[in-house]
């Protein structure tokens, strides 16, 4: 396609992350490199797929009223994807400036969203703050779905929200009650509280598997036979 | 600094290992005796039994072929877990009767953190993500903070027992059979491929694999299909890794680390980030007593003894729960 302008804006481990110009819209391009080490057809067969469920995630969401960037154009020989740009500031990065009273608010907002978006089966896979942009008018759109699936699993849907209130521990812990109290109001209102409470139970669960928890050591403490 | 001695014993699943190590980093003897299932996986309960058959020969044979006399030992180290609970229990005893017996320190040792540590010592690698990969366990861990961190694991199966499972159920037998059969592969077929962020999934693939079989493929090729989507699945994860802690060296341990086709892809995958990669040698690849020996001098300079009575075995002990704070010192 042709574009000006062109500028790395992230490498990732997968991806090439790069804006540019085209028509005077700004778009993002993600660009899944190929890896050397796998066999080639293995190698095109991922990014291939990997590439078409990103574009295929992104238009189901779209359709279910999740805000976030719009498919412009695949280049499926490349495994490449230009999309529009969201403009804004990552969540992360201004999550700590906001007044308390305007935390509860985007987050009852993320809630309606990610609601919308788990009853329809879409599990965004790395749901943390630095995945969620506000614009200048405080609206959220939720971007990167490259790990995101299509699941009816409880487990899918409970990581996006153990992802996000991790996230939201190591950054933020100052807000992070208040966030997930009024995410989760919101979230349950949209879904159903019976929907919500299914989660939340594969939610403590996933934590007490968790990594770095103090809740789960003392669980296998129990446990040790002999 | 004087120089101590350690005798360490492994015991998780299906080897009964002794090494002594010192603190000047030498291994003065490895004997390891594994047990081999006739067919089949490894049964717990056998292979304990095949670990009480071989134990007082090992005991015999470290002190023998060291030339340490069992008084000059400074401690006695045992794999405390994670393991099979039957196997674990055998070294675990041999371990507190040595230490009551001999009245030295008992050092509690975590299998996973003494593979990262044996890897570490022979290498020379001072600060690695390390792939630890075998038929038990499937992980990639780094040293942050006091400890080793878990950033990827297997979510469901060891992708050495994905492996293994298929070879033995394909008939050719565990590991290495189905990669030395894949070297005759020509035909790639697409296999589940499942990656999450840093972790990863080897169940479903193993299922799949095996109906391919059954629906008639060729051996070879699924073998191919199999290794290349594992050990691509491994690589991706590391690469993930990698990129995420920016350290610079990679380390691959555990049975698996034998592999040639893993090492390669490791190798090509580091290349891109400028890492370095050190493999373990094969003799301390698979499980052994050396490792354990060498883990527990590290211990006990680092003042981790425990009391007999609080050596129970722990079967789930994970290497995040296990502290390391000899790294801090530099060790």
């Amino acid at each position: 396609m042709t574009a000006e302008g062109r500028e790395v804006i992230r490498i990732g481990a997968e991806a090439i992350v790069s804006r540019l110009t085209w028509n005077g819209f700004k778009l993002i391009s993600k660009y899944r490199v190929p890896k050397p080490y796998r066999m080639p057809e293995l190698d095109r067969w991922i990014r291939d797929r990997r590439t078409l469920h990103e574009a295929k995630v992104l238009h189901e969401a779209k359709k279910r009223d999740v805000r976030c960037p719009a498919v412009v154009l695949i280049d499926r020989s490349r495994s490449e994807i230009y999309m529009t740009e969201i403009e804004g500031k990552e969540l992360k990065k201004c999550l700590g400036e906001l007044p308390v009273r305007k935390v509860g608010k985007l987050a009852s907002q993320l809630g309606e969203m990610v609601a919308k978006m788990h009853i329809s089966g879409i599990a965004h896979g790395d749901l943390t703050t630095s995945n969620i942009i506000m614009d200048q008018e405080g609206r959220l759109y939720l971007v990167d779905f490259g790990l995101s699936s299509f699941t009816d699993e409880v487990e899918d849907l409970a990581v996006d929200i153990h992802l996000l209130d991790r996230s939201l521990e190591s950054m933020h812990t100052e807000v992070r009650e208040e966030f997930m109290r009024s995410f989760l109001k919101r979230y349950s209102e949209v879904a159903g509280r019976e929907f919500t409470m299914k989660i939340m139970r594969k939610v403590k669960e996933i934590r007490m598997r968790g990594r770095y928890v103090e809740e789960r050591r003392r669980e296998v403490r129990n446990s040790y036979n002999q | 600094m004087r120089e101590v001695k350690v005798l360490g014993i492994e015991s998780t699943a299906h080897t009964l290992g002794f090494g002594i190590a010192t603190s000047r980093g030498e291994i003065l003897a490895n004997i390891n005796y594994t047990y081999r299932p006739r067919e089949g996986g490894i049964h717990p309960r056998e292979a304990a039994q095949h670990h009480s058959r071989v134990a007082s020969e090992g005991v015999e044979r470290v002190f023998r072929e060291s030339g340490v006399r069992p008084g000059e030992l400074d401690g006695i180290a045992f794999s405390i877990g994670p393991g099979m609970g039957p196997c674990l229990r055998v070294g675990a005893t041999i371990a507190r009767a040595l230490a009551i017996r001999l009245g030295k320190p008992l050092l509690p040792v975590n299998h996973g953190v003494a593979h990262i540590e044996i890897g570490r010592l022979v290498l020379g690698c001072r600060d690695p993500v390390v792939l630890y990969v075998a038929g038990g366990n499937t992980l990639i861990a780094a040293y942050r903070d006091g400890r080793y961190r878990i950033f990827g694991e297997t979510l469901d199966i060891a992708a050495g027992n994905c492996l293994d499972v298929f070879g033995i159920r394909a008939g050719i037998g565990p590991m290495p059979a189905p990669e030395v059969r894949a070297r005759e592969g020509e035909r790639f077929h697409p296999l589940p491929y499942k990656v999450k962020g840093m972790d990863a999934s080897f169940s479903g693939l193993l299922t799949a694999a095996l109906n391919l079989l059954s629906e008639g493929a060729r051996l070879e090729d699924v073998c191919l299909s199999l290794t290349e989507t594992v050990y691509s699945m491994l690589t991706e994860t590391l690469e993930r890794a990698l990129a995420f802690t920016e350290k610079s060296e990679v380390m691959l341990v555990g049975g698996l680390a034998r592999s040639r086709r893993l090492r390669e892809m490791v190798e090509a995958m580091a290349e891109l980030h400028g890492a370095t990669v050190h493999v373990v040698p094969s003799e301390y690849a698979g499980d052994n007593g050396a490792m354990i020996a060498w883990t527990g001098v590290l211990q006990l300079l680092a003042g981790q003894e425990i009391p007999v009575e609080e050596s129970r075995i722990r079967p789930r002990y994970r290497i995040d729960e296990a502290p390391a704070p000899w790294r801090e010192r530099g060790l």
